[in-house]
């Protein structure tokens, strides 16, 4: 990542919300521009409520049989059973979707390139194959505090620490959409990711945000989480 | 609203599940008879009790079995297709065929 500030306009690939947050600073990624911060107070904000749009951040998968055995060759850490999620000391996140299906989700240290080499990297023979997430899903991420309170509105599935833990991932249906839902921690706060289809990038958006109203939510920033 | 247990993603709202059809042995579509094919394609037991339906929970694109009764409605067990030998998704083709395929 290169810390400097742009305009979302300026770069090749943009965040399908980057007009409904134009009032954000942005900084620069490998392909596109992410919202670097709104307010001075945004770490707070995020460790209160906060809703942050990593769709800028660079991710991508693998299926087959042998792509448990891909991933650890590249030094991935795999999860034992599917809907698991383990993070790498670097940053990234390993989501177990099946069987046989591996998202990586990009660091914020380095808003994914670490990713994009490793999906560089040529795949075994056969029965692992490349799945790409990039554009077809949007990546959005709450933070702080109220996660389980904010989603408990949304979707029926219990995500209180408690049935939820840290690690944890749920494919399910959230605001009448399918996403799956990712609890990992960033910068030493818990988080929940979002993934879930592009198309529905801006609806999310709005939905999660009324939603946090109640817990006086507000979008944050990459900076927030110390980047 | 009805739970259904996913085998894969635990209990969840019945509207996160697709219906996909009972689960049928499908003839060998290059040996059967016209007849057995539309058997298969079209015709479907109408009878009462417990029976195996394919469902699809969607929001991860993964397909199970449900042993339903068509009665109660409840249904009795859900589990991965892999539990099932392939022999009861496909029919073997015919000897003859069989052999003239080698």
């Amino acid at each position: 990542m290169t810390d400097t500030m742009v305009t979302p306009g300026d770069t090749l690939a943009r965040s399908g919300l980057y007009r409904k947050i134009a009032d954000a600073e942005f900084l620069s990624t490998p392909e596109s521009a992410i919202a670097a911060s709104y307010s001075a107070d945004d770490s707070e904000q995020a460790r209160n409520c906060g809703l942050c749009d990593l769709t800028p951040v660079i991710r991508t998968g693998w299926r087959g049989k042998t792509a448990a055995e891909h991933l650890q060759s590249l030094g991935y850490p795999v999860p034992e059973n599917p809907n698991q999620a383990l993070t790498k000391d670097s940053g990234e996140t390993l989501v177990r979707l099946s069987r046989t299906e591996f998202w990586v989700l990009g660091s914020l240290q380095d808003m994914g390139t670490a990713v994009t080499e490793a999906a560089r990297q040529p795949s075994p023979g056969s029965d692992c194959y490349p799945l790409f997430c990039q554009d077809s899903h949007a990546w959005l991420m709450l933070s702080g505090d109220h996660c389980a309170g904010v989603m408990a509105k949304l979707c029926g599935v219990d995500m209180r620490a408690q049935s939820f833990p840290p690690g944890s991932v749920a494919q399910t249906s959230v605001a009448r959409i399918n996403a799956i839902v990712v609890h990992h921690q960033v910068a030493g706060t818990d988080v929940f990711s979002l993934l879930f289809d592009a198309g529905y990038h801006a609806y999310l958006w709005d939905v999660l945000q009324d939603a946090m109203a109640e817990f006086s939510g507000a979008p944050v920033g990459v900076r927030a989480f110390g980047i | 609203m009805k739970i259904l247990n996913c085998p894969l993603n635990g209990p969840r709202n019945i509207s996160e599940f697709v219906y996909g059809g009972e689960v049928k042995q499908m003839p060998d579509p290059a040996s059967c008879t016209d007849r057995e094919w539309a058997e298969y394609v079209f015709y479907h037991n109408n009878g009462t009790g417990v029976v195996r339906e394919w469902w699809l929970h969607a929001p991860s694109g993964y397909w199970f079995i449900a042993e339903r009764h068509r009665v109660s409605d409840e249904v009795v067990r859900t589990y991965d297709p892999s539990e099932l030998e392939q022999s009861e998704f496909f029919a073997a083709p015919p000897a003859d065929v069989q052999e003239a395929r080698q």
